[in-house]
């Protein structure tokens, strides 16, 4: 009788915990439930519909999905938007990774050289994008300019198909290498000097402390940037909205503007819905290749 | 003699980095017409004007999207970093069966980006009728789980000694998360609460698509407009730019030691 008492007040005051626990993650668990996981669950759904803004819906199957698998607009704007990846990334890591290692030194206004190299990171992407527009006017920009005054003949940058990209690319490294050199000034803190010194001592070159040092002390934030990187370029959607419109045609029209363009301008929700599903599926891939490959190296 | 060369490229690269920047203020204050792209321009004081600032502020909406661009970014940081730190504590602090469970229900907000659920998260919006509204951009940016992890993991590296004396004294916990753990973890909550703001104040895709009268917009969105009014031109683009960049300059001037800080800790644990 008492041994079942106290079982009894065991298992109350088990409870008690959970639900204690739970009340202090409610806050944050109701937004995530009805604004991620809820949306989530609902895309799928919508991707099995005709579906319109006003909600006009009819199940349909599998038939949004055949659509854009036989279509091959899916895969040509995933493909340009990863090209951006591919185009975009090494630069910025390359960029960030040399910013980071001019001004790790003491040098004058070593402070004043980082804070420059960041500012345009706190800039919005609208204000970056008007800036560059305006910097690759083919007649009033400045870019041309100072091109001409080398002797380069002018480009026209955001008409020209093989330009465009090349200006939606410049205008991103800009704006944000600043964020990855910050970065690997972090990575390049964490790494002890006395490794340094040790090296000096043997007489080691420039080169050799930079390659059997400094990279291998730098490659856990490499490879957490690189993997940041490679999923900001997927998502990218403001540059081209204003600077090209995804022009010229639909030479930089990403993944994203395409879902945007088919879902709000066109009214298709289901295709539009269906496009997101697989899109989220690429970067789960994405997410679960990242996971691999950063939890192998440690273990 | 390397030293000097590599001291010339930083000030070189230095250079290139601002020159952009320079360029839209000097263009914001030139009149109509001028694109300032020769050394004379630049030079020559005696045309700045400030009509272009007058003009851009009297017959856009800039400064009503300003204002609604620090209401979002001020209600977002205050309720995500609570929120956060409330769910840290639970996460740090108390024992519970399904935790593990709930953790992996936290994390996995970190999957899937807003650009890839567009369309159910706005018919998931229209639905509560907050389409063209501040809680309609608010709300689903509530749920990056970045600042839990980052305060739940200072919190662990912060001793049990308190929690123990305080439950001893018949502290609640409420009590000891608001009175203890909130004032020991203020520097970390600062950095992210800092981030969170820039965070909310350059998103963009999100209120691009959720609010479409003029005068609910943010700043982000609310710029892309002048691309489409005709009436104003080249030169005042740039003293919209100008307008909208002056505020994180300054912010970020002042505060330039804790963003930086929380960038690296946000960045590094990725």
């Amino acid at each position: 009788m008492r041994a079942q008492h106290s079982a009894g007040a065991r298992w109350k005051k088990l409870l008690k915990l959970e639900f204690s626990a739970i009340a202090f993650l409610s806050p944050f668990l109701i937004p995530l439930i009805v604004f991620y996981i809820w949306p989530l669950l609902r895309g799928v759904w919508i991707s099995f519909h005709t579906w319109g803004i006003l909600g006009m819906q009819k199940y349909v199957g599998l038939d949004n999905y055949t659509k854009l698998l036989t279509n091959g607009d899916f895969f040509k704007y995933l493909w340009n938007s990863l090209y951006f990846v591919l185009l975009v990334v090494p630069i910025i890591i390359l960029l960030g990774l040399i910013l980071a290692l001019l001004i790790q030194r003491k040098i004058p206004f070593q402070t004043t050289f980082r804070s420059i190299y960041f500012l345009p990171y706190v800039l919005s992407v609208s204000v970056i994008s008007f800036i560059w527009l305006r910097m690759f006017d083919s007649k009033h920009g400045l870019v041309n300019v100072i091109l001409e005054s080398l002797g380069i003949p002018p480009i026209n940058w955001l008409t020209d198909p093989g330009a465009a990209w090349w200006s939606i690319v410049i205008a991103t490294v800009w704006w944000t290498v600043g964020f990855v050199m910050v970065l690997f000034l972090a990575g390049l803190q964490e790494i002890s000097p006395e490794l340094y010194e040790a090296a000096d001592i043997d007489g080691a070159s420039t080169f050799h402390k930079f390659r059997y040092i400094t990279l291998p002390g730098l490659s856990s934030v490499m490879k957490v940037q690189i993997f940041f990187q490679i999923i900001a370029g997927l998502k990218l959607f403001g540059q081209v909205q204003i600077m090209t419109n995804g022009g010229p045609g639909d030479v930089t029209n990403t993944i994203v503007r395409y879902i945007y363009v088919t879902g709000f301008k066109k009214d298709m929700f289901g295709l539009a819905a269906a496009q997101s599903t697989l899109f989220c599926l690429f970067m789960l891939l994405i997410a679960a290749i990242q996971f691999m490959l950063l939890n192998r190296k440690e273990s | 003699m390397a030293k000097v060369a590599i001291y010339s490229l930083t000030v070189l690269l230095a250079v290139i980095f601002v020159i952009p920047l320079v360029w839209m203020f000097v263009v914001s204050f030139k009149p109509e017409g001028v694109s300032a792209i020769t050394i004379n321009e630049w030079v020559d004081f005696s045309d700045l004007t400030l009509q272009n600032y007058k003009k851009v502020l009297t017959e856009s909406q800039i400064l009503r999207w300003t204002y609604n661009s620090l209401i979002i970014g001020a209600i977002t940081t205050i309720i995500t970093v609570l929120i956060s730190s409330l769910a840290a504590f639970a996460f740090s602090r108390k024992t519970f069966k399904t935790k593990g469970f709930w953790f992996i229900l936290c994390a996995s907000g970190l999957l899937i980006p807003t650009e890839a659920m567009l369309i159910p998260l706005y018919e998931t919006v229209l639905s509560m009728n907050l389409l063209d509204s501040n809680w309609g951009i608010i709300l689903p940016s509530l749920t990056n789980p970045l600042g839990l992890i980052l305060i739940m993991q200072f919190m662990n590296g912060l001793p049990k000694d308190y929690m123990e004396a305080a439950q001893l004294d018949g502290c609640k916990d409420l009590r000891l998360w608001w009175s203890i753990y909130m004032p020991l973890t203020r520097s970390a909550m600062i950095s992210i609460g800092i981030f969170y703001f820039i965070m909310s104040w350059n998103n963009f895709i999100w209120p691009y698509i959720v609010i479409n009268t003029e005068e609910n917009m943010v700043l982000a969105t609310g710029l892309p407009t002048f691309l489409a009014n005709n009436v104003l031109h080249v030169n005042t683009i740039m003293t919209a730019s100008a307008i909208a960049a002056i505020p994180t300059m300054i912010v970020y001037i002042l505060l330039q030691k804790h963003i930086v800080q929380g960038v690296s800790m946000t960045g590094v644990k990725g």
